[in-house]
């Protein structure tokens, strides 16, 4: 970060230079050993394996089950996402203030955790809300099977849905409203104004967030995990989990997931190149810093039943599951009922001060969370500078490169991390906590040049070139124009970064030892020994280190940010 | 911002550092282990007040897991575990086939039962699981009796086995279930909607909420669930799953005489009166396991309990298990 302050020093070239060797390191080379080991894996091209695997009809209909899953999920969180994005942008709901923070705490709220407590809503013989509708309410049946593809699709979508949201509210605030404005003076009518101003203009952000829900929802291990294998229903990752698990020991098999991520490379690959093409033939650039307030859509009548409407979506999706956590948390044991005398802070008071296990889980993820926040965070806008604002030949290998992690199961970053860093090129961290953070710092690039290239893009060359043209120095452009700009991006990719990590489960999975254990791993493993009542009390001391770090977060750089 | 980032990540890697030094100075044994956490935390702190020169450390996981990790750690050239203890007895046959146990004969081993053959000292027996059928009470009046009975209408599509792959306890009961019924067995048992779960410990859980009215379940994970209040109970068929869970010491390990000690401690009357007390079968015969638990006598699971050949397991776990889900999850 020192470097953008040494006036003289071809200071792109050395911002280049930093950029490649980052995403070489961390991302490339793990990446290009699995489609190695995948290929090459017996020292020669093996083509029988790689058909053989990819024929069954196992794979095939896993395949399959990512892509109809990720569909849907996708479909569902676009038009949450948008929806609720235009609610508090563009019209007068009230409390839109609070609405859009709101909003934001699905993101919170780990996917699996809220997988584990709909499982205890929904599981049709025994789930609260079935059992609820069938004992007190005389149905015959239950309501509903969470363990469907509608319930993954649903559950999903319900913590997902801010990827969206976050990229398109922030595109309608950003947005210049002057360019709706005149629109109108020219006489265009609101619809007129959406079609031909506003969707053009959001439509990059719809579909960049749209993008990463399908990335990530393809290659989502918790949900499918929790919800899926039991009941037959697998996705790529569950597959390649499972697949270690059922030739205990075997290191083939290691590499039959290797080629089984390859399938989910390629398919990533076709997405971007997809996305691309799609946002290639318009290129908009928004001049930010100037603000308006933007012309606001009166709801008159409707205005609280749709304030009524997005409190219901998220008392439903997010304090009731929330709740079921806690309560199952304090029980004595999973599937006593509620009563005072079963419920105590008994599993709370262990998992916090009497488990090494838990304790160790709890110090590990906040300490990897954190600091593979800054790191990819300050890599991350680095990098974003070379491919928005950098006329360089071979940048669209970069980007690919550093997206590429986020397409790629956790588990198999960490089988690629794993091949590059267990002692076979020379540092062997195996076993250690700092393989997790090669690990984090990998998978989450994607993230941070999402919203740095974002926060980037907002930056007009124009004010660049002024700044040069008045005989600032490239690195005074950098310090004094560019940085204060795209900070805001960087705080964001900070949060999309720490949070995630701090309770995340895919890769550290596969990557924990006795001493590096991570919060959501403890929170998975101790649900599947059914030590149920443990891990919802985990989960529930998890989802307050969330919000206590949100809000300290928050509080503390804004403060600095004024 | 920045430099307060600065500071924070010097301090990260400054307790990172601290944590690593502070345990140098005691000898560290690490435990890979497929046993609950109630078992091994009340183990670790009884030999751990015996044996204060020594910092335990175990990672409880199912036994598909630590094998899989096992074989990770040997690929990448050192094995971090000191000692494996689980319930998949093939995987000890396997490694002892690929030289990476110690062989070692413990103090009072003379004193304990083995009903393995061909162990060679390599590993042994640190206690003697069973598994039964759990059924919620809540939900099934009458004690189920023989195996055949989870085929009735009340266990329609609420019975369920643990996953083979992720248990070792399940894939050794799946294979003697499959030994004296067949694989049709299975195919009625999925024709009456039987499922397969995830761990040994989560179908027991399962069974405790009513998600399912019945389970295939370890003796102890369903007697500590019950003391805690759950409804469940567990009924023994006549054909006894009885499945000993070895202990060894790994060859690559650092601090052979802790392991050594803890191998000596597990088969001493304090270890399996523990054992007991958890409410499973001990490997000597001068503990008695508390009334209160409803376990088959040692004498009747050696003798009822269905025999198999470990040896022969090894070989086909990958096929046994694929043919049992393919099977259960079509």
């Amino acid at each position: 970060m020192n470097i953008v302050k040494k006036p003289g020093l071809s200071i792109t070239n050395i911002i280049l230079f930093i950029s490649i060797g980052i995403l070489v390191i961390f991302v490339a080379f793990p990446v290009l050993l699995i489609l190695f080991n995948a290929f090459f894996g017996g020292g020669t091209l093996n083509v029988k394996d790689i058909v053989s695997v990819v024929s069954n009809p196992e794979t095939y209909q896993a395949l399959l089950n990512s892509v109809f899953i990720a569909s849907g999920t996708t479909l569902f969180s676009t038009i949450v996402g948008t929806f609720f994005a235009w609610l508090v942008t563009r019209t007068d709901l009230p409390f839109k203030g609070f609405m859009k923070i709101v909003f934001l705490v699905p993101f919170m709220l780990p996917s699996f955790i809220g997988a584990i407590a709909w499982k205890m809503l929904l599981n049709p013989r025994a789930g609260y809300i079935n059992r609820f509708f069938m004992d007190t309410l005389g149905f015959s049946d239950p309501v509903f099977n969470i363990y469907s593809y509608l319930g993954m699709m649903l559950v999903e979508t319900m913590y997902l849905f801010p990827f969206v949201f976050i990229q398109v509210s922030g595109a309608l605030e950003r947005m210049d409203p002057t360019l709706e404005e005149s629109a109108r003076i020219s006489g265009a009518g609101l619809f007129t104004i959406t079609r031909k101003i506003t969707i053009p203009l959001v439509l990059p952000s719809v579909i960049s967030g749209a993008l990463l829900i399908m990335l990530y929802s393809m290659a989502h291990f918790g949900t499918v995990a929790v919800l899926g294998m039991e009941h037959g229903i697998f996705n790529i990752p569950t597959l390649i989990y499972e697949k270690i698990h059922a030739s205990a020991g075997n290191f083939q098999s290691i590499r039959t997931a290797t080629v089984l991520a390859s399938v989910l490379i390629i398919s990533a690959a076709c997405i971007i190149w997809l996305q691309r093409k799609v946002l290639g033939s318009g290129k908009y650039q928004i001049i930010g810093g100037k603000s308006f307030r933007p012309v606001e859509l009166k709801l008159r009548g409707l205005r609280y039943p749709l304030l009524f409407i997005c409190l219901g979506y998220i008392a439903f999706t997010i304090l009731l599951p929330t709740l079921t956590i806690f309560l199952v948390g304090g029980l004595k044991t999973y599937g006593l009922p509620f009563t005072m005398e079963n419920l105590s802070l008994a599993n709370y008071h262990f998992v916090l001060f009497e488990w090494q296990l838990t304790k160790d889980a709890i110090f590990n993820s906040v300490t990897l969370g954190f600091a593979a926040a800054v790191i990819t965070m300050f890599a991350g806008v680095m990098i974003s500078y070379v491919l928005v604002k950098m006329k360089v030949r071979g940048k669209g290998i970069l980007e690919f490169l550093g997206v590429l992690p986020f397409s790629v199961p956790g588990s198999v970053i960490a089988l690629g991390v794993i091949l590059a860093w267990s002692g076979k090129f020379g540092i062997n961290l195996y076993n250690t906590v700092w393989i997790i953070l090669v690990a984090y710092i990998a998978r989450y690039m994607a993230f941070s040049l999402q919203a740095n290239k974002a926060a980037l893009s907002q930056v007009h060359d124009s004010l660049m070139e002024a700044a040069q043209a008045c005989g600032a120095t490239m690195g005074q452009t950098l310090k004094d124009i560019v940085l204060p700009l795209v900070r805001p991006g960087m705080l964001s990719a900070f949060f999309l970064i720490f949070l995630p990590a701090l309770r995340e489960l895919t890769v550290s999975v596969m990557l924990y030892s006795p001493a590096t254990r991570t919060l959501g791993v403890a929170i998975y493993t101790l649900n599947e020994d059914g030590e149920t009542v443990y891990s919802a009390a985990l989960a529930g001391i998890a989802l307050i280190i969330i919000v206590l770090g949100q809000l300290f977060i928050k509080k503390v750089l804004g403060a600095k940010q004024q | 911002m920045k430099h307060s980032i600065k500071a924070v990540l010097v301090l990260l890697a400054a307790v990172f550092l601290s944590a690593e030094i502070a345990s140098a100075a005691k000898q560290k044994l690490i435990v890979y282990t497929s046993m609950k956490e109630s078992l091994i935390s009340s183990l670790k702190a009884d030999f751990v007040k015996k044996n204060p020169d020594i910092d335990m450390d175990y990672q409880s996981a199912g036994a598909g897991k630590l094998m899989a990790k096992i074989a990770t750690e040997k690929e990448s050239g050192k094995i971090m575990a000191d000692i494996i203890w689980t319930s998949e007895v093939p995987d000890f046959y396997q490694m002892k086939n690929d030289g990476i146990l110690i062989k070692y004969k413990p103090q009072g081993s003379d004193q304990t039962i083995n009903p393995l053959v061909g162990t060679d000292d390599y590993f042994r027996p640190a206690r003697l699981g069973t598994l039964g059928i759990v059924y919620n009470t809540r939900e099934i009046k009458t004690a189920p009796k023989t195996w055949k009975d989870l085929l009735n209408k009340e266990y329609k599509g609420a019975y369920s086995i643990a996953n083979p792959a992720l248990s070792g306890t399940s894939y050794v009961s799946v294979a003697m279930l499959q030994q004296v019924f067949g694989d049709q067995y299975f195919r009625d048992l999925r024709k009456n909607g039987a499922k397969v779960g995830k761990g040994s410990g989560q179908v027991v859980d399962d069974t405790a909420s009513g998600e399912l009215a019945a389970s295939l379940g370890v003796d102890y994970i369903t007697f500590d669930k019950i003391d805690k209040g759950a409804t469940l109970a567990i009924a023994y068929p006549k054909e006894i799953l009885m499945i000993p869970s070895p202990i060894a010491i790994l060859k690559d390990t650092k601090s052979l005489p802790a392991a050594k000690k803890f191998i000596d401690y597990m088969m001493s009357k304090d270890a399996q009166q523990i054992v007991a007390n958890n409410a499973t079968l001990p490997v000597r015969k001068d503990v008695a396991v508390p009334t209160k638990y409803n376990l088959p006598s040692v004498d009747d699971a050696q003798k009822n309990g269905i025999k198999v050949d470990y040896v022969k397991m090894m070989s086909e776990k990958e096929a046994r298990v694929k043919s049992f889900l393919d099977i259960m999850q079509k």
